[in-house]
């Protein structure tokens, strides 16, 4: 006798666990179908979290390796990361959170089927490993997720030419270490591990690093990466990567159309990460695919009735779904308010924010200059730097700025791109403007308390208009 | 004792007028029910007399602005009141554009009381909101913007974001619809435009000016709005067909002349109109089809025959309508158009008598037009075209005599008035007039 729920979610990430706790209110029973052994998925276990952990590690010795310059004496002899240490505590964070997902399944009766799921046709779900069983379900939620990804021409061994899911779990701090790929997860792990020692290498293929943020933002990064002595090699080609046992060799076409070949301890693939669907079955279960990736339509159904799908597994065939912990909960809760028979709203991933933690950090949303002026935008824009801020200076915090894109014409906000401190965090506000549909003139009225690193985002808001205050 | 003067509720269903023009200066003498201001409201056009005798003291509401019925536009005061901080004679005080606090327009299509017809344009609320909900019609800071920069009233716009706020596609998608440009990025203000800057894209790629041309450009009136939205509507509504019929008016000519110096007597004219509409009411009863509208799948039979007639104006057209026309004679239908009709030119018409019309006369021929061939006034099915009425060489009797001739045109709805009927109605009309029974 197959058990038999409203709901059938597989996949425990932050787009399922979600998804499942927000149907559970609107009074759905739920079953949650999940392999790891934890609740939380790439976000608590294997991303987010862990890799946000070790950056505060990071900024810790950061501070202490500047401890004269805040007139702080401590012993002679440099101040070092101990790796088992930081992995304890790191995994201590892990392991609150993903409990706490437990325990928020318990709180709202939600069945935790430990094992892999497969699509069994007409509402039913096989769980083939683990508890195995058939379950029922009105509707299914497919929650999968992605996982690191490579390029053709580089195989992972996971010991020298490893991915994130390595990278968090690194015993010891590499002499050497070269980053394939400047996204978020390249230039993140950049600054870890340049800051914990390693000589750091970053190649990105495209002209500059993260390379969907705004021109400028990527400008100031590289700026700065290069201060903290981080290599960077834009434009550059990796070839082929040969692991041996002493190390990695990268061979590169670089942008002048040379050869070059770059040794390291570890070659850490940061190129993107795919969908996972082996053994779902979803060809045999009619599902449409695109390019490997679930295709869904703007409330996130398949092609098949009865079976929805979120989170980084999807496209929506309109371009580059983002693959963020905050989009694949907001999927979530829409499709689980959808399925509960509840008005639900498309998403507008012109409003998602991007946050990536390197240091300096970047935040921003919306347009950058360079995609507002293809939309055939006129656009203007209006830059502030931190530096200029009193409270920067306090912090001894002085890269960075907070750029506006605005339309000319209407007044309207379409992008604010922050890199520098707190930029993750100011960027709420700017998420919010877009929501609202503030105008510049708005944002100038909006009062920003002193002294705060916000201050530079009603500056810039005077600088769209023409002229900063403190300028 | 200053008198406040307030925006007059010129209907049930107006909700708010905009201020054409002031007569009257601040610091003028006025006396009372001497023409005060100009409104215009969706129905009408009309002058406002002043409420009482005085000075103008102070005008609230500038010419262009739009107000809710019943707000304080204007004070009059004795000659002393006048405001300080406004030396006499000066301009109006500009008042603060704000939108908030100007309500926006009664949402109801013009002349469609009892048969709705069945318009649907895009983003349009389905009912009119009553005036706090309108006035709390949520939007964003830009949408608001593109509102004052474009000259649209935020209220008549449905809001699809959470709980009904009107957000940016709402209100490009309504410009969208408006003006029938496909360029949701840029719509152009029709009156905030600087000169020079050219006209929006008319969706075909074409511009009407391109920038920089030498052209002047100046927003439409209300009522130039207002013919241009209906008329457009009614073609996309109706399925319009034509029946043209060449009528002899010797009969109604002999019966002009003979009653003319009675008519005149009598403090009225003798037209040929009040013929025409004497005729047509009563084919509209034997053919009461085309007394009607449709309703989706219904059609509605007006039991009275209210009869519109189309008044050229200086600026624009309107349609006063003859209530229960069918109740009046020859006589009556002469002095209710000669009233309509002078009253129509003067703006003293009320809302309601522009409304409930259930057929149309039109009169192109008092221009010189041989025929013409009417666009449905809706929710009417059918409309009537007087072309010029003028001496014609004719065949009677296999010969050729001189006779008053004119051409009379049916615009009809095929949809639910065929030619067959069409035809006959036309040829009651004819039948009606070339035969015109005195009593």
């Amino acid at each position: 006798m197959a058990k038999s729920f409203d709901v059938v979610v597989i996949g425990a990430g932050t787009g399922g666990y979600v998804a499942a706790i927000r149907a559970a209110q609107l009074g759905k029973t739920v079953a949650v179908v999940e392999k790891q052994s934890a609740l939380g998925g790439t976000c608590l276990i294997w991303g987010c979290i862990p890799t946000k952990a070790l950056l505060e590690h990071a900024h810790a010795l950061k501070v202490i390796q500047h401890a004269a310059e805040w007139g702080v004496t401590i012993p002679p002899g440099s101040p070092a990361i101990n790796m088992p240490q930081v992995h304890a505590r790191k995994d201590k964070i892990v392991g609150g959170l993903t409990r706490g997902v437990e325990f928020l399944f318990k709180k709202n009766k939600i069945t935790w089927v430990k094992g892999t799921a497969r699509l069994a046709g007409s509402g039913k779900v096989d769980v083939v490993e683990g508890d195995r069983q058939t379950l029922e379900a009105r509707e299914i939620i497919i929650a999968t997720g992605s996982a690191p990804r490579s390029v053709p021409s580089v195989t992972i061994d996971h010991t020298r030419i490893i991915t994130s899911d390595e990278a968090i779990h690194l015993k010891e701090v590499p002499g050497s270490l070269v980053i394939l790929g400047s996204g978020a997860v390249g230039v993140e792990f950049a600054s870890i591990y340049r800051r914990f020692g390693s000589a750091v290498t970053i190649i990105e293929l495209l002209p500059r690093l993260v390379p969907v943020e705004d021109e400028a933002v990527s400008a100031e990064l590289e700026k700065s990466f290069k201060k903290q002595g981080i290599t960077v090699m834009t434009g550059t080609k990796v070839t082929r990567a040969t692991a041996s046992s002493s190390g990695v060799a990268i061979e590169a076409d670089t942008p002048d159309g040379k050869k070059s070949t770059i040794n390291a301890d570890v070659l850490l693939v940061a190129t993107g990460r795919g969908p996972v669907t082996t053994g779902l079955g979803l060809e045999e279960a009619g599902i449409t695919l695109e390019r490997g990736y679930i295709k869904v339509d703007e409330l996130y159904r398949t092609s098949v009735p009865g079976i929805s799908a979120i989170g980084d597994v999807i496209t929506l065939g309109t371009g580059v779904h983002p693959q963020l912990a905050h989009v694949s909960s907001m999927e979530g809760i829409i499709t689980a308010e959808r399925i509960a028979g509840q008005p639900v709203q498309p998403l507008n991933y012109d409003h998602v924010p991007g946050c990536t933690y390197c240091d300096p950090e970047i935040g921003s949303v919306g347009l950058t200059e360079a995609r507002a002026k293809e939309r055939g935008y006129d656009v203007r824009t209006g830059t502030f730097p931190f530096g200029v801020l009193g409270r920067a200076k306090m912090a001894g915090e002085s890269e960075g700025f907070v750029k506006i894109v605005a339309d000319k014409k209407y007044d309207e906000v379409l992008g604010v791109h922050m890199i520098g401190p707190r930029s993750t965090e100011l960027v709420a506000e700017a998420v919010l403007a877009l929501r609202l549909e503030c105008t510049v003139e708005e944002l100038i009225k909006t009062i920003h308390a002193h002294p705060t690193f916000s201050e530079a985002v009603g500056e810039a808001a005077h600088a769209a208009h023409g002229a900063a205050i403190h300028m | 004792m200053p008198t406040p003067v307030l925006m007059p509720q010129m209907g049930e269903s107006i909700a708010e007028g905009t201020i054409v023009r002031w007569i009257k200066k601040v610091g003028d003498a006025v006396d009372r029910d001497e023409p005060l201001f100009e409104i215009s409201t969706d129905k009408v056009d009309a002058e406002i007399p002043a409420p009482a005798a005085g000075v103008l003291t102070e005008i609230k509401v500038n010419e262009g602005e739009t107000v809710a019925v019943n707000s304080v536009v204007a004070t009059i005061g004795a000659a002393s009141e006048i405001s300080k901080q406004e030396p006499l004679g000066s301009a109006p005080p500009p008042a603060a554009p704000s939108l908030d606090s100007v309500v926006p327009r009664d949402v109801d299509a013009p002349p469609a009381k009892p048969a709705a017809t069945p318009r649907k344009t895009n983003g349009r609320t389905a009912a009119k909101p009553s005036e706090d909900d309108s006035r709390k019609q949520r939007s964003s800071p830009l949408v608001r913007r593109i509102a004052r920069d474009n000259h649209v009233d935020i209220s008549q716009i449905h809001g699809s974001g959470l709980g009904g706020r009107v957000t940016k596609n709402d209100i490009l998608e309504y410009i969208d619809s408006e003006t029938g440009t496909g360029d949701s990025l840029g719509a152009e203000a029709p009156g905030a435009k600087a000169a020079g800057s050219g006209t929006r894209d008319t969706g075909l790629g074409t511009r009407a000016a391109d920038p920089g041309s030498r052209v002047e450009i100046k927003p439409l009136s209300v009522m130039r709005k207002k013919i241009a939205e209906h008329m457009v509507m009614s073609r996309r509504t109706s399925a319009h067909v034509h029946s043209v019929f060449h009528v002899n008016f010797s009969t109604v000519e002999r019966i002009r002349q003979q009653k003319k110096a009675e008519y005149e007597q009598l403090g009225t004219k003798l037209t040929y109109m009040a013929f025409i509409a004497k005729a047509v009411v009563s084919a509209l009863r034997r053919f009461p089809i085309v007394n009607a509208s449709l309703d989706g799948d219904n059609v509605i039979y007006k039991k009275d025959i209210n009869l519109g007639i189309a008044v050229a104006l200086e600026s624009g057209l309107i349609v006063p309508v003859i209530k229960h026309a069918d109740e009046k004679n020859l006589l009556g239908l002469s002095r209710a158009i000669a009233d309509i009709a002078t009253r129509a030119r003067s703006k003293q018409l009320k809302p309601e008598e522009v409304q409930d019309g259930t057929f149309t006369i039109t009169n192109p021929g008092q221009f010189g037009s041989q025929f013409g061939m009417p666009i449905i006034n809706q929710p009417q099915v059918a409309i009537l075209g007087v072309g010029t009425i003028e001496k014609r060489p004719i065949v009677v009797d296999d010969a050729i005599a001189i006779r008053t001739m004119a051409y009379l045109t049916l615009g009809y709805d095929h949809r639910l008035v065929d030619g067959a009927t069409g035809d006959q109605f036309m040829a009651e009309v004819k039948q009606q007039l070339e035969n015109f029974d005195a009593q």
